[in-house]
């Protein structure tokens, strides 16, 4: 039987390479419609507008304190310090206000994808193709976070400005970026996935931004409550080790993971925000300490004078776990959008193909039909390429 | 006789929604090169029939072979083998009218040499020339459904497979879709077409199979239909000659066991006189019965099987049913 190997249309390839041209097919198609006239250009202009202007605004209120001329005799910790801080105001204040923008962009660019194909009727005619529903399914986030992962790229000259000031060093750009990155890539697999599993683009929306507020004020609440609830009976509040809620909760939290990143250009290491992350993780209280400085030599110290171990509520210990968790959280919803992309009723259609199911029709016509196989190339308007080997 | 593997072949196909039998028991056989109406009032089971040879739905029960692959089988290797236009389908108005058939060539898997000449004369096939890069957005709906039908031709496919494609054209844009039709006639395509009215596949199709409530009523040619629903064929009979000719000719027609009634016109001035009857019997024995006629004497100068409309053998099969339902 030549059946499977007479090639229809195209040039059979690897399944592997059939997958990749399938995803790059999509991609194309989507950004051929996206990024087509100015809306694009002005999204991200508009963005980086926005960031710069940020930037400038900070700069404007933190300098002249820093540089101990302002208000409350300058917060700062002498003329040397000054630049670092600025820097390290921009850097923290960037760095949240770009998650911020991601977790709003990036879902809103994935949450119509599947359900706008239903709205459209489009999706009958791409399903009916043989490329595989999970190319699909990648191909259109890729298509989405490209822009995405365009707008975070696009604004690291804005947040490197603090390399002049110093405060955040280039690792922690890094580390802001990749934060910014599983964060884009875990809201658009979202999006995507209620966008696969409802049939209108607008409770896809609505249920993706709810979805988002869980993730991050939601989670936070839950957390509190219940470290509440678990410390009710506590004799000493507030003193000593805290019951606390699993702290695996937080892994949902982006904000939590880009506070850790901006915790690392704390002073020392130690301040407002690593105490906050400490608390998260059951260290002790800390509010009352802060930082006992001897000549240049400055050290964390709880609320009783205590030296605290820098080391052991020092950043990092968030960003990695989160941003791990968001990249399983992605694949997760990926797959399951895989399946949804897929009427219930066709879900058959994507088993695993039998090898070598191809037959002669069997029954009446069986004895003829192996002659008959000619008639499927005289159907084709070109002859065959050369035959590949089946594996 | 060779029977060549048939493009599409269905055996016993069934359709259960629910409580809801949509298909019940469908034999289709299309050949290689035909073009094949399926034709049914609305709910008949028609779309359903083609959903499931497009793999978009799993047959409750029954086979269904497109080239010989078994549909529920290899899915994937029949979408390759087929072009399939719904009947309800929107296009990706953002796109340009050669971006569009572009995506659905890369779909395919259509290498990028071939991709740009393909288009150039699919476009031409289904006289879009000059709309290359129009947005899809501002073509008209009789443009959007060629433009839909030249995306079912991107990857060559063995068989085609149309849903209505003429529905909700104005009359000018059927005769387009017509035209094309035939085109892809000549072009030794293999088509499954569907439609609810019969005369606009009559002229084009090679076969046709007339469904109703999911089940097959008739298929053949159209001429076969024809024949098989008259039972008694109708035929004209002009003979030269006075009244006594007629008479004549009458009793002599009544003599046959294959005719039944005979009517009688008066004789008009030319001295032709018609005669209407009824008669039990295929083209052949209308041969025979003009022979045996001509040899006994009568002078014969019209002899036809009047064809009665379309539409009216359509509504007397579908028509048929309402009767067996309600016996």
């Amino acid at each position: 039987m030549t059946a499977t190997s007479a090639t229809y249309g195209g040039v059979r390839r690897s399944p592997l390479r059939e997958f990749g041209s399938s995803v790059v097919t999509i991609m194309v198609k989507e950004l051929r419609s996206r990024m087509r006239g100015r809306r694009a250009f002005i999204v991200l202009t508009v963005y980086l507008a926005i960031l710069a202007l940020i930037t400038y605004g900070v700069y404007a209120i933190i300098a002249p304190a820093a540089r101990g001329g302002g208000f409350g005799g300058g917060i700062g910790t002498g003329q040397a310090n000054a630049s670092a801080l600025i820097g390290q105001s921009i850097f923290t204040t960037l760095s949240i206000f770009q998650l911020i923008l991601v977790c709003f962009i990036a879902p809103a660019f994935t949450s119509g994808q599947i359900s706008m194909e239903r709205e459209k009727q489009t999706l009958d005619l791409l399903i009916s193709t043989p490329m595989r529903p999970g190319a699909i399914v990648i191909g259109k986030l890729a298509a989405a976070l490209a822009f995405v992962v365009l707008m975070i790229v696009a604004a690291i000259p804005i947040s490197a400005i603090v390399l002049m000031y110093g405060g955040a060093s280039v690792d922690d750009i890094v580390r802001q970026q990749l934060v910014l990155l599983a964060t884009a890539l875990a809201l658009g697999a979202l999006g995507l996935f209620f966008s696969a599993l409802l049939k209108r683009t607008q409770t896809a929306t609505v249920l993706t931004y709810i979805s988002l507020l869980a993730l991050t004020l939601g989670t936070t609440m839950i957390f509190i409550f219940w470290s509440v609830v678990m410390n009710q009976n506590d004799a000493n509040p507030g003193f000593g080790r805290q019951d606390r809620a699993p702290e695996q909760l937080m892994y949902l939290n982006p904000g939590v993971a880009m506070l850790d990143v901006v915790a690392n250009t704390e002073p020392g290491g130690f301040g407002a925000i690593s105490s906050v992350l400490a608390q998260l993780r059951g260290e002790e209280f800390n509010f009352g300490g802060g930082m006992q400085c001897n000549g240049n030599v400055c050290v964390p110290v709880d609320q009783f004078g205590n030296v605290v171990e820098a080391g052991a509520a020092g950043s990092g210990y968030w960003w990695p776990r989160i941003s791990l968790t968001f990249v399983g959280l992605a694949v997760l919803l990926t797959l399951a959008s895989m399946r949804l992309v897929v009427p219930a009723g066709m879900r058959w259609a994507f088993r695993r193909p039998r090898r070598g199911v191809v037959s002669p029709t069997p029954g009446v016509t069986v004895d003829t039909a192996a002659e008959g196989t000619p008639t499927i190339e005289e159907v084709r308007s070109e002859p065959p390429p050369a035959e590949e080997p089946e594996r | 006789m060779m029977t060549p593997t048939p493009v599409v072949e269905t055996r016993g196909l069934v359709k259960r929604y629910g409580d809801h039998l949509a298909l019940a028991g469908i034999d289709l056989r299309v050949g290689p090169g035909e073009i094949y109406g399926l034709v049914g009032p609305n709910g008949a089971g028609k779309t359903t029939t083609m959903k499931i040879l497009a793999t978009l739905l799993a047959p409750t029960a029954g086979e269904a072979y497109v080239t010989g692959i078994p549909v529920d089988a290899d899915p994937i290797e029949v979408r390759r083998r087929i072009g399939y236009m719904p009947d309800f389908y929107g296009v990706y108005d953002d796109l340009k009218v050669w971006e569009y058939l572009d995506f659905f060539a890369r779909c395919y898997a259509v290498p990028a040499n071939r991709r740009v000449t393909m288009i150039g004369e699919l476009l031409s096939i289904v006289g879009l020339e000059d709309k290359r890069s129009d947005y899809v957005e501002a073509l008209s709906r009789g443009m959007r459904q060629r433009l839909c039908l030249a995306h079912t031709l991107v990857h060559d496919p063995a068989l085609l497979i149309l849903d209505e494609p003429a529905s909700g054209l104005d009359p000018r844009a059927r005769v387009e879709m017509r035209e094309i039709l035939r085109e892809l006639r000549r072009m030794g395509k293999t088509v499954l077409v569907s439609s609810h009215i019969l005369p606009e596949l009559a002229e084009m199709c090679t076969g046709v199979a007339i469904i109703d409530r999911g089940r097959l009523l008739r298929s053949g040619s159209i001429h076969e239909i024809e024949q098989s629903l008259r039972a008694t064929a109708l035929l004209r009979i002009e003979i030269l000659g006075d009244e006594t000719a007629r008479t004549a000719a009458a009793d002599w027609l009544r003599t046959d066991s294959r005719v039944g009634d005979v009517l009688e016109a008066a004789a008009d001035p030319g001295g032709i006189i018609r005669l209407e009857v009824a008669f039990d019997g295929d083209t052949d024995a209308q041969a025979d019965v003009l022979r045996t006629m001509i040899e006994a004497g009568h002078r014969v100068v019209g002899f036809s099987q009047a064809t009665s409309d379309l539409e009216e053998i359509f509504l007397k099969v579908t028509g048929q049913t309402d009767e067996e339902a309600a016996a």
